[in-house]
């Protein structure tokens, strides 16, 4: 059935500050008859022109003519059918929309040699005109996909950031999101990337265990990382003491790696 | 800018423009802070519309991305040192206004005034590896305050700080192109011999 519109939904945002923003709407309830749209933005004295897109129909552009200004944008649409019209105001500050598209080309890679590491690399959203006047910083979240707890960094600069603590063996989900350095929210986060930290070939475990045979002393894939040190360093005395305690880290490290 | 410049003052323009940014974004975050006190202290409603307040500079600025260098630093200390004049106003009236009973709210606002009183120290400091150097101080002279009400001097007390607020933002963006524009900034290749 036919039916008046309901108050619309209006949202304002900025994605590539400082160029200007955009408003899109839509209706909470379809009114099963033709809609007319019509939006306007004032700042302070001024009415300013908001450009409709062809696609999506629902959406509008305008530009910054002025910055870093402390006069609140006031954003009006008004919905309009043949049984009646409805409106919906939103007031704001121009930092308080900015709030870049999330980062892209995210790329997790594992590091050579470093069962533990691994190397996250991402790009500025190409929408954020210049990120060097108008630098963004990052947060970061990673996980390993059996675990459901998130581990956060935030970083200020860059975009790259080498996760060290990693779990060995274990595939990872990595996302990354974005907010300019000194106003506004964070972005969205960007799309999950998956990767593993590099682990031995198990062929290269079989030699080397071969090798342990004939020899007193080796190295194993099964050496725990630098990092999980099994033994208290006030308890290693003498080399018969540190074989006890490297043997009983590794069976540790083994039982480990099996019940994560 | 000034053109041919030697090695030492490019690094020291570029070494004054890293640290003022550093500078007005602590300055932002304690004016933000600072704003948070003035309203509850003042029982202000922190969403009331001020109008423009006569002899605040304001820092909506049209055709940003077009300023030069020079201008961006002679406008930006005309500001800050308006708002010395104008936060030491703001400091008497509190005195007067409330003696000692309100000493957090004076605190804050004597440690803004420091900070202006600093940036607007290394704002001249860039000025001077200009060719122009700073203007003199009695060129921003400001007029005596106005006889206000003591609502009106709330009211006009939060446009101050809050049109503060929005100039330390600008001030970052402006050191950052700043930094943008100078020669070893990065954005000019190093010798082929340096590490």
């Amino acid at each position: 059935l036919a039916a008046p519109p309901k108050e619309p939904l209006l949202m304002c945002r900025s994605n590539n500050y400082p160029k200007g923003f955009y408003c899109s709407w839509h209706l909470p309830t379809p009114t099963y008859i033709p809609n007319s749209f019509n939006i306007s933005v004032i700042h302070g004295t001024r009415e300013m022109v908001c450009e409709k897109d062809v696609f999506p129909k629902n959406r509008c552009h305008i530009r910054y003519l002025q910055l870093f200004s402390t006069v609140k944008y006031k954003v009006t649409l008004t919905v309009t059918n043949a049984l009646g019209k409805n409106s919906t105001t939103l007031t704001f500050d121009e930092f308080t929309i900015v709030k870049p598209d999330p980062p892209e080309n995210v790329v997790a890679k594992p590091v050579p040699n470093n069962p533990r590491r691994l190397e996250v690399s991402w790009q500025n959203p190409s929408s954020w005109p210049d990120p060097e006047s108008f630098p963004l910083k990052f947060f970061l979240r990673y996980r390993p996909l059996i675990l459901d707890q998130w581990q956060h960094v935030e970083l200020s600069d860059g975009t790259s950031h080498t996760i060290t603590d990693a779990y060995a063996g274990k595939e990872y989900i990595i996302q990354v999101a974005a907010k300019d350095n000194d106003i506004g929210t964070w972005s969205d986060w960007s799309v999950a990337v998956h990767a593993t930290p590099w682990t031995e070939e198990p062929k290269h475990l079989t030699t080397e265990a071969q090798v342990a045979e004939t020899t007193s002393t080796s190295t194993s894939s099964f050496m725990p990382p630098p990092t999980t040190k099994i033994c208290d360093k006030g308890a290693v005395v003498g080399s018969g003491a540190v074989a006890v305690c490297w043997t009983a880290g590794l069976v540790l490290a083994a039982y480990g790696v099996l019940f994560i | 800018m000034a053109a041919a410049d030697s090695p030492s003052t490019a690094l020291r323009r570029r070494d004054l423009c890293s640290r003022g940014v550093r500078l007005a974004g602590k300055m932002r975050l304690d004016v933000i802070s600072l704003l948070d006190t003035y309203v509850e202290r003042q029982g202000l409603d922190a969403s009331v519309s001020v109008a423009a307040v006569e002899g605040v500079p304001v820092a909506a600025v049209e055709r940003w991305d077009e300023q030069t260098g020079t201008q961006r630093l002679l406008e930006n200390l005309e500001a800050y040192r308006a708002f010395r004049v104008l936060l030491a106003q703001m400091l008497e009236e509190q005195r007067e206004q409330l003696g000692e009973a309100d000493t957090a709210l004076g605190r804050a606002l004597a440690a803004v005034l420091l900070q202006v009183s600093a940036f607007a120290y290394h704002l001249e400091e860039l000025l001077r590896l200009e060719s122009r150097g700073p203007p003199s101080e009695e060129e921003a002279e400001l007029p005596p305050p106005p006889q206000l009400s003591l609502f009106e001097q709330k009211l006009r007390g939060l446009g101050v700080l809050r049109e503060l607020a929005q100039w330390a933002l600008r001030s970052t963006r402006d050191l950052r192109q700043l930094t943008k524009a100078s020669p070893g900034s990065g954005s000019v290749p190093s010798p082929p011999d340096s590490p």
